[in-house]
């Protein structure tokens, strides 16, 4: 009868954690990026973050609000559920799987998503793809997808992003401002060698 | 042999003693006599020092049981605050990473799009 009940208190003991562990469905918005640990070994340099609702709370706790950047940050993060970065630098060109990306490219066809930039330099063989998932007028998640030649870099933000957060976390962290307005979707500008182009030349 | 018995039978035979002999005595005695300084055996008797630490064996483990218990509790808690705050540095370092990798991202694309486009090649063919 004691072994029983011991068994019992024992296995609800080990249940409890386990059940509170279980994860349900990821939340809207974030992508299943892989470790890609066979990248990783590869890399000259890899980032890997993972970091989900309690993790960003967290640390978030240890941002120095006196520091202009990680205040701002902090301030970004507060709407934020979750930032999955994995960036791989390599020391020779396309060292990495054009498969890993099309798998990330393929989440990112799911409904919902939608592609606001879309730059490839065939100079700098650079290709940069920034989506959105908007749901209910709002951005729920972000994904950006970037490959140079010696670099393959996935980013994905989830939670309520807001554009004028954006906005700030584009002139705190030295990306110039894009002039994007809340609410909008980005529009590409023309570049400005395109629209002399269209002109008609005067002699 | 019977002499000697007889001698001796003599010699232990009660004599009353003489008249005012135990006056005498009383009187030669001092008037007050200091009460006797009495020792209990226990005390005058060695006492094995075992006997003591047996008495103060089991507060004395109690003490240095509370207080291990206790230092060794502020100890890990010390160690769990800084393993704590190590790993939340950690983790706020990781969230600046991915927030500047973003930024990087961020200004790759807005350099793209900004950067001047190649000429069509129908201007070309309008120039000649």
């Amino acid at each position: 009868m004691n072994a029983r009940l011991v068994s019992g208190l024992l296995a609800l003991l080990i249940a409890g954690p386990l059940m509170a562990q279980a994860k349900g469905p990821p939340p809207r918005g974030q992508l299943l990026l892989p470790e890609m640990a066979s990248l990783a070994d590869k890399a000259s340099e890899s980032v890997s973050v993972t970091l989900d609702s309690q993790l960003l709370g967290f640390a978030s706790r240890f941002l120095n609000p006196e520091d202009p950047d990680e205040a701002a940050a902090k301030k970004i993060v507060s709407s934020l559920t979750g930032i999955y970065v994995r960036k791989f630098t390599f020391d020779t060109d396309y060292a990495y799987p054009k498969a890993d990306i099309e798998g990330i490219r393929r989440q990112l066809a799911a409904p919902g998503w939608s592609q606001i930039v879309g730059a490839r330099s065939k100079k700098d063989q650079t290709n940069v793809d920034v989506y959105m998932l908007v749901d209910g007028g709002k951005a729920r998640g972000l994904a950006i997808i970037a490959s140079e030649p010696r670099e393959f870099a996935v980013v994905n933000i989830v939670g309520s992003i807001d554009l004028e957060q954006l906005h700030e976390l584009e002139g705190k962290f030295g990306v110039p401002e894009m002039q994007i307005e809340s609410g909008k979707k980005p529009a590409v500008a023309p570049a400005p060698a395109a629209k002399e182009a269209s002109k008609p030349r005067t002699p | 042999m019977k002499d000697i018995e007889e001698s001796l039978r003599r010699a232990m035979r009660p004599v009353e003693p003489p008249q005012g002999f135990a006056e005498r005595v009383m009187r030669a005695l001092p008037e007050r006599t200091a009460p006797a300084n009495v020792v209990p055996l226990s005390i005058v008797r060695k006492t094995p020092a075992v006997a003591a630490w047996r008495r103060f064996s089991v507060p004395a483990a109690l003490a240095a049981s509370l207080l291990i218990a206790v230092f060794t509790g502020q100890h890990v808690a010390t160690l769990q605050a800084e393993r704590e705050e190590q790993a939340g540095l950690a983790a706020s370092r990781e969230l600046m990473q991915a927030l500047r990798v973003t930024s990087q991202k961020l200004d790759l694309a807005y350099e793209a799009v900004q950067r001047p486009a190649p000429a069509p090649p129908a201007e070309e063919e309008n120039r000649s």
